[in-house]
């Protein structure tokens, strides 16, 4: 035993099982949230339930399956349940019914025991909406202009509604969205002549006459609009619900429907697959609960870019300042100290340092500089993508310093010296011998701060983090990129759509299916560093002495 | 020891050496380099001991000595590189062209162009081959695509290394042998035509046949450059120097043309030394 001890093998075993352990984690947290997350976007099996509770009544329950619970049957004494003495746990299942219009509850707890016959009926359909959920029922009749029509139809019928669904979101967005832009810009235009006294009568007449221009595009455009939403208010569909009332569904409110249990496991995977793209690439609907995440994906990837692109310099000039030309005394060395421990610091007072300098302070003053026309609604005083991208880049910058002076002071002095043996001077040697073999230590450390950046959360709720962004940070509009602009974050999305949506139940497994999104971001984000890193490294390798 | 070739062997063999020369007593026209009364301190220990001596213009100068004895100290004030150490001061003169090069109005980036230098081991940049040797040229910006190919076709001809890399100047110059690296670094230093080549122990970190190359190649740069070279290895300095300056614990003992420094020393502690009774 002693000799065992001796031999150090415990401590292998002890090394080997840490990293076994850690290991075991990571990969259960990606499992775990991997088959949550896009158990969302499988098609699932439609059910027809029929019940009978224990006083009798029968009743007819359609929905999915959302989760199975197993419970002691003490829980249910209250119920009166007819049961077996013996037995002593009883089954029960969450049903997502949907049907909002008809129950205000998405869902709905059936114990196995009252349900005496469960049907998957071939004709039962789930019709996703831009209101009210999912319809879960069977399509009674195809109504067009009036007439009823072929069931046959339907698909047809949405290609129609949807290609003009398409021509209106790009008149609303585009077109109607650069009007609306131009307007106000021209109103601020106004604004800022009268606070500079500079608006003549022919100044007025020059932008009235822009303003009924535009206000002309307007009201062509507009008609366009409603002669489309004449369009797609055309059709509707009679769908009778579980308890065999007949509701009307307009077209217009149709998104996509599908008959589930008609499905093979072919149509079942592209069906799987265009609800993940629809995921990454629609916008939210209905309080975030239902959608895509795009706004989310967009804000974050953006922000976290911003972030890099402010943190890297400064980060690094500041990591060259402290390295070469800092003097080497007690002073330095408490400065570098404090750097450390900035690293240290809870993020959310990053939050409030940001929202108290960056906001209020800076961009209260840019806002009394340059846009005193749009006062009192504030531009830059108020919290957006640019005061985000540079809270976090401050509370990076701990980390972009330390591995870039890390990866300095790496460097073999005789690099120094024979740059500088040459005649060039300490400037020229840094730029062109010292940064190139330490860049891939400044990568380094924009990895480390990229993945704490887009893992932040808290201090973005108070400096640029909205529940729903109307407007991308980034649009046609000149100058394009809208810094001012608030955003979403995936980070926020998932709180908000876990913690604060209406139906926390019908969100949980969007919460899943977006913690794995955020994850694979950071994952590629990360990626594209550490192969950009490696490049580096191969190319400025040190000398093997 | 390998066995050496006699050329190699026969100090000052070379026919551009014809008459000794008077150390004591040159010529401003024959001086590359006048030490006067050098001090060098590091913090408040001395390093250099009031060392003056004259460094003949294109010929090969080699510093001798014990580790610890200020040989590597004295090159590396030649172009100021002590001024990289901390708390490192001198007092005391150097003259170029007779400008003291400590003088305050001297620009050290324009010292070391003229008074290049070569180190004891090999550091080529991680850059090509052709980027590390036109690497001096580009400092002083040189930017002509012409210029610099020339330039470094004759340096690398010029250290004996083209007919080896010609094909494959634009690949890393991290792939070449320690013997090439070295090579490459003397081509480099070279490019920029230095009036003076400083080399500090050049062949320590290297094998014997890569040792020889650069014996042989010293041999041909004192034609076109002074060079000043620093040797923990006797022989090597028997082999390639004209002058040799023995130094120990911080002083210059004894500063003579080779032949006579080793056939027959005047000092005691040179004749110690070279005969192994130290060191």
């Amino acid at each position: 035993m002693n000799k065992w001890f001796r031999s150090g093998s415990p401590w292998i075993w002890l090394s080997a099982g840490g990293v076994s352990i850690s290991l075991i984690s990571v990969l259960g947290l990606l499992w775990l949230i991997a088959s949550r997350g896009l158990s969302y976007f499988w098609p699932s099996e439609l059910y027809q339930f029929d019940l009978t509770d224990q006083h009798g009544a029968k009743s007819v329950v359609i929905g999915e399956v959302y989760d199975r619970e197993q419970i002691p049957v003490s829980q249910l004494a209250h119920l009166n349940l007819a049961l077996d003495p013996e037995q002593e746990i009883l089954e029960r299942l969450l049903i997502k019914t949907g049907n909002r219009e008809l129950v205000s509850l998405d869902f709905r707890w059936l114990l196995s025991h009252n349900i005496k016959k469960t049907q998957t009926p071939k004709e039962l359909a789930v019709v996703e909406r831009r209101t009210n959920g999912n319809f879960y029922g069977f399509i009674e009749s195809v109504v067009v202009d009036g007439n009823e029509v072929d069931k046959n139809k339907l698909p047809e019928l949405l290609t129609r509604v949807d290609n003009f669904q398409d021509q209106i979101d790009d008149l609303q967005k585009s077109d109607i969205g650069a009007i609306n832009y131009q307007l106000e810009r021209l109103r601020l235009k106004t604004r800022k002549y009268q606070l500079q006294d500079k608006l003549t009568t022919e100044l007025q007449v020059e932008i009235d006459s822009e303003i009924a221009a535009l206000n002309q595009d307007y009201a062509i455009l507009e008609k366009e609009l409603m002669g489309y939403r004449e369009q797609i208010s055309r059709d509707h569909i009679v769908m009778r619900a579980m308890d065999g009332q007949l509701v009307t569904i307009n077209f217009e409110y149709i998104l996509k429907v599908t008959f589930n249990n008609q499905l093979n496991t072919l149509e079942k995977t592209a069906l799987f697959f265009s609800h993940i793209g629809s995921f990454l690439i629609e916008d939210p609907r209905e309080a975030n609960t239902e959608g895509g995440v795009f706004p989310a994906i967009f804000g974050t990837v953006l922000m976290v870019l911003l972030m890099t692109v402010i943190v890297s310099p400064f980060g690094v000039i500041a990591a060259i300042y402290l390295h070469e030309y800092a003097g080497k005394n007690a002073f330095t060395k408490l400065l570098r100290i404090a750097v450390i421990n900035l690293a240290g610091v809870p993020s959310i007072v990053y939050g409030v340092f940001g929202l108290g300098f960056f906001v209020y302070m800076v961009g209260g003053s840019l806002d009394q500089l340059f846009y005193s026309e749009n006062l009192p609604s504030p531009t830059f005083g108020t919290p957006g993508v640019l005061w985000s991208a540079l809270t976090l880049a401050i509370l990076t910058l701990p980390v972009v310093i330390v591995s870039t002076e890390e990866g300095l002071s790496r460097i073999p002095s005789e690099m120094r010296y024979g740059s500088l043996a040459l005649g060039a001077t300490k400037a020229e040697t840094l730029w062109r011998i010292i940064l190139p073999i330490a860049s891939p230590a400044i990568m380094t450390g924009i990895i480390l701060a990229i993945a704490r950046a887009a893992g932040e959360v808290a201090p973005l709720m108070l400096v640029g983090v909205v529940k729903m962004a109307p407007n991308l940070p980034l649009d046609g509009n000149f100058p394009f990129l809208h810094l001012d602009r608030k955003f979403m974050h995936l980070g926020f999305h998932i709180y908000d759509v876990g913690f604060q949506s209406p139906n926390v139940e019908a969100a949980r497994p969007l919460v899943f299916a977006t913690a794995l999104l955020l994850v694979s971001i950071i994952v590629a984000l990360n990626m594209t560093a550490v192969s950009i890193r490696n490049k580096l490294r191969e190319r400025y390798k040190m000398l093997e002495h | 020891m390998i066995s050496i070739s006699p050329k190699a062997l026969a100090p000052g063999s070379d026919t551009s050496f014809t008459k000794k020369l008077d150390l004591t007593n040159l010529t401003p026209e024959q001086v590359a380099l006048d030490i006067n009364k050098l001090n060098l301190f590091y913090g408040k220990k001395q390093a250099l001991n009031n060392i003056s001596m004259s460094i003949p213009k294109g010929q090969v100068t080699a510093f001798i000595g014990p580790s610890g004895c200020g040989k590597s100290t004295l090159l590396r004030s030649i172009n100021r590189m002590n001024d990289l150490v901390d708390d490192c001061h001198i007092t005391g003169e150097i003259n170029l062209h007779g400008n003291n090069i400590y003088d305050k109005h001297i620009d050290v980036a324009e010292l070391r162009r003229k008074v290049g230098m070569v180190f004891q081991r090999p550091n080529p940049f991680p850059k090509t081959i052709y980027e590390n040797v036109v690497y001096g040229l580009r400092i002083m910006g040189e930017n002509n695509r012409r210029k610099l190919d020339e330039a470094a076709e004759q340096s690398l001809r010029s250290a004996a290394l083209w007919n080896e890399v010609k094909d494959r100047l634009h690949e890393s110059a991290l792939g070449l042998s320690g013997g090439q690296q070295q090579r490459l670094v003397i081509a480099r230093a070279i490019a920029i035509q230095p009036e003076v080549l400083l080399l500090d122990e050049p062949t320590s970190a290297l094998d014997p046949i890569s040792t020889l190359t650069i014996e042989e190649l010293i041999n041909d740069l004192k034609k076109q450059f002074t060079v000043v070279i620093v040797t923990h290895n006797m022989q090597q300095a028997a082999r390639v120097s004209d002058q040799t300056a023995f130094m120990y614990m911080g002083d210059l003992i004894e500063y003579s043309d080779t032949n006579t420094l080793f056939t027959t020393p005047l000092k005691k502690k040179t004749e110690d030394y070279i005969t192994g009774r130290y060191g």
